[in-house]
């Protein structure tokens, strides 16, 4: 029920008014005065305060202006006599709502307090409305924060490192992920230092091509790198960035990275227990070759035997021959086993891959004249002197060749012009492709499958089954990799890539 | 000459030691490099004696065997099986084989590992042709 406070110096005119505002349903109290209105606005606080202008004393201009300071909300309804209209003006500029003429008609009042009453109505609503729309703001800055917060626990408690950059590549977080993989403290690189300070040269270039390009790639794929720790210890990662963007606004980078030290010390760990497995593994592979090269040296004995006995030079040479070939092929036995037994790190040394390529076709270019097998040089001239290991490549190049010319040597097809050809090319990211390929046997699948087998050999006796794992080991410690091609009955192409380094970068 | 001694290996070397023994204790050598050869010339010089290596390219010393000994025409010629593998092993590749399946064989009546002397070598194949 609206609460109304009438004020008028006129008895009977309090009288009538609220009379009948009462039984329209208002709630009215009176006052006599100015002064006794405004005692009793305090009191009892009403939404509508009717106040005729001219009165003794305080006159309804006053009383408006004090209401409205107490309580702005309050709707003020002026009641004005003839010739009042220049005050009835002046009211509404201090906020009055509304003004009637004296004599007041029921009509005109309960239209002003309609008026009144929507207004009311509309602020509560509006009032309401703000209310709700501050709780609103609060929640929702409530939920903002702790999202905030969650986002923040979650970059600090990943374990991969997280470093987050604005536009201008400086840093803005590093997360202590970051810290363990590169040593510093959040503190000193937090917006202080550029990406470029803690990142390899082709990392940083990858953001900066990606922050200036005109159409934006967000991601940077995954891939593998090493960062330089803050005490200079190079550090193996899996790398991926992202672009931020809102729009089309560039706003900053995050990049990723995973510690891959300890993976890498697994994998080591690994490869060298397989490699030791396997040796365990065929011991009864090895004693083979061994039985075999030890019933050759029986052999070549007793044919020396039988030769001395009956004065047989032709014996004699034979079996001494097969005596040397036993000896031969322990000696090949042995240093294949060592070499593959052996860990090993590739050893760079400034050398010329052509020299060493020439050398080894040198080697065999005697036994290709003899097997009727042309010899194909075919080297790069663009490659000059450059650092990496002479022994892994002159080893590795030497097990292909032979290999090579085996193929020639077994084949049957004896329509062929047996070719073996030996080719070096620079390739990109510093590294080098030796290839090495012949049109002899090729390979069944079965005998490809098996290619990198211990002790598996399809040369019977002649072979000790090491070479080509030999050959995959130097290459892998290299930091290379190999790649067979080959078709049964037409030949075999072998593609062996190792990286090298150049002198600037000998560390 | 007396009968003929067919020796099949793959290694030259082993040749050349087997069949002088064959030809120093007067017997007719023959030689094949293969299991396919082999049994060619199994079927065409029908030789007393079989020398058989085991690990050798084109069709091992397991198939000849098993292929010589579930062939009634051939299942008499004599063999010795001359090879780096241990009995036991070839043993148990033929075993494998029969458990896919396939026909039992015996076990074969000679079997040396190598290395083998040549003194051991030529009293085994007197015995066998004996």
């Amino acid at each position: 029920m609206t609460k109304i406070l009438l004020i008028d110096d006129e008895p009977d005119i309090l009288r009538v008014l609220s009379r009948s505002l009462r039984a329209d349903g208002y709630e009215i109290s009176t006052a006599a005065s100015g002064t006794e209105g405004l005692s009793e606005f305090e009191h009892t606080p009403a939404e509508v305060v009717i106040t005729d202008i001219k009165m003794p004393g305080m006159d309804g201009i006053e009383v408006l202006k004090r209401v409205k300071t107490m309580n702005a909300d309050t709707e003020v309804i002026i009641i004005t006599g003839h010739g009042d209209i220049d005050k009835a003006i002046e009211a509404l500029q201090y906020g009055a709502s509304d003004f009637i003429n004296k004599p007041v008609r029921d009509e005109a009042l309960s239209i002003a307090l309609k008026r009144a009453g929507e207004k009311i109505d509309i602020r509560r609503r509006l009032k309401e409305y703000t209310q709700n729309l501050e709780g609103k703001i609060e929640t929702a800055t409530r939920e903002l924060r702790r999202r905030t917060n969650f986002l923040s626990k979650l970059v600090r408690s990943s374990y991969e490192g997280i470093v987050a950059t604005d536009e201008h590549l400086r840093i803005v977080v590093f997360n202590p992920g970051a810290e363990r993989i590169f040593g510093h403290i959040q503190e000193e690189v937090l917006n202080s230092r550029s990406l470029s300070e803690i990142l390899p040269e082709e990392l940083t270039a990858l953001f900066e091509r990606a922050m200036n390009a005109e159409k934006a790639f967000k991601e940077l794929p995954w891939r593998e790198a090493a960062i330089r720790s803050k005490s200079g210890e190079s550090i193996p990662v899996m790398f991926s960035g992202t672009i931020l963007v809102e729009g089309s606004n560039k706003l900053g980078t995050v990049a990723f990275f995973q510690d891959l030290r300890e993976i890498k010390k697994l994998q080591h760990e690994l490869v060298h227990s397989e490699r030791l497995a396997a040796i365990g593994q065929t011991v009864a592979g090895l004693a083979h070759g061994i039985k075999n090269i030890l019933h050759g040296l029986k052999g070549g004995s007793y044919l020396v035997d039988v030769g001395i006995a009956k004065k047989n030079n032709e014996k004699l040479r034979k079996g001494w021959d097969m005596v040397k070939r036993a000896i031969e092929r322990t000696s090949d036995l042995v240093m294949d086993l060592l070499s593959y037994s052996k860990e090993r790190q590739a050893q760079y040394e400034p050398c010329a891959p052509n020299a060493i390529a020439a050398e080894v076709c040198d080697l065999v270019r005697g036994r290709a004249e003899q097997e009727h097998t042309e010899l194909v040089c075919e080297f790069d001239p663009t490659i000059g002197q450059v650092l990496m290991d002479p022994h892994t490549l002159h080893t590795v190049l030497l097990n292909l060749l032979s290999n090579a010319m085996d193929a020639c040597l077994f084949d049957q097809d004896t329509g062929k012009r047996w070719q073996v050809k030996v080719r070096t090319a620079a390739e990109p990211d510093r590294k080098l492709r030796f290839e090495v390929s012949d049109n002899g046997t090729g390979m069944s699948d079965e005998v490809k499958q098996k290619l990198f087998t211990s002790f598996y050999s399809t040369k019977g006796q002649r072979g000790t089954g090491l070479g080509m794992l030999v050959t995959h080991k130097l290459v892998e410690e290299h930091g290379g990799r190999i790649e067979v091609q080959t078709t049964f009955g037409q030949g075999t192409t072998v593609s062996v890539w190792l990286p090298y380094r150049t002198e600037n970068q000998a560390a | 000459m007396g009968k003929k001694v067919l020796v099949v290996d793959d290694d030259p070397d082993v040749r050349l030691f087997n069949t002088t023994v064959v030809e120093e204790n007067g017997y007719l050598p023959l030689e094949a490099e293969n299991g396919e050869e082999g049994l060619q010339m199994i079927k065409s010089e029908k030789p007393d004696l079989v020398i058989l290596d085991v690990l050798m390219p084109r069709q091992s010393g397991i198939r000849l065997y098993r292929e010589l000994k579930t062939n009634a025409s051939l299942r008499d010629v004599k063999i010795l099986i001359l090879s780096g593998i241990a009995k036991k092993t070839f043993l148990r590749s033929q075993q494998a084989l029969t458990e896919f399946g396939e026909n039992q064989v015996p076990e074969p009546e000679f079997y040396l590992e190598k290395p083998v002397d040549a003194d051991v070598l030529a009293a085994t194949i007197k015995k066998a042709l004996g």
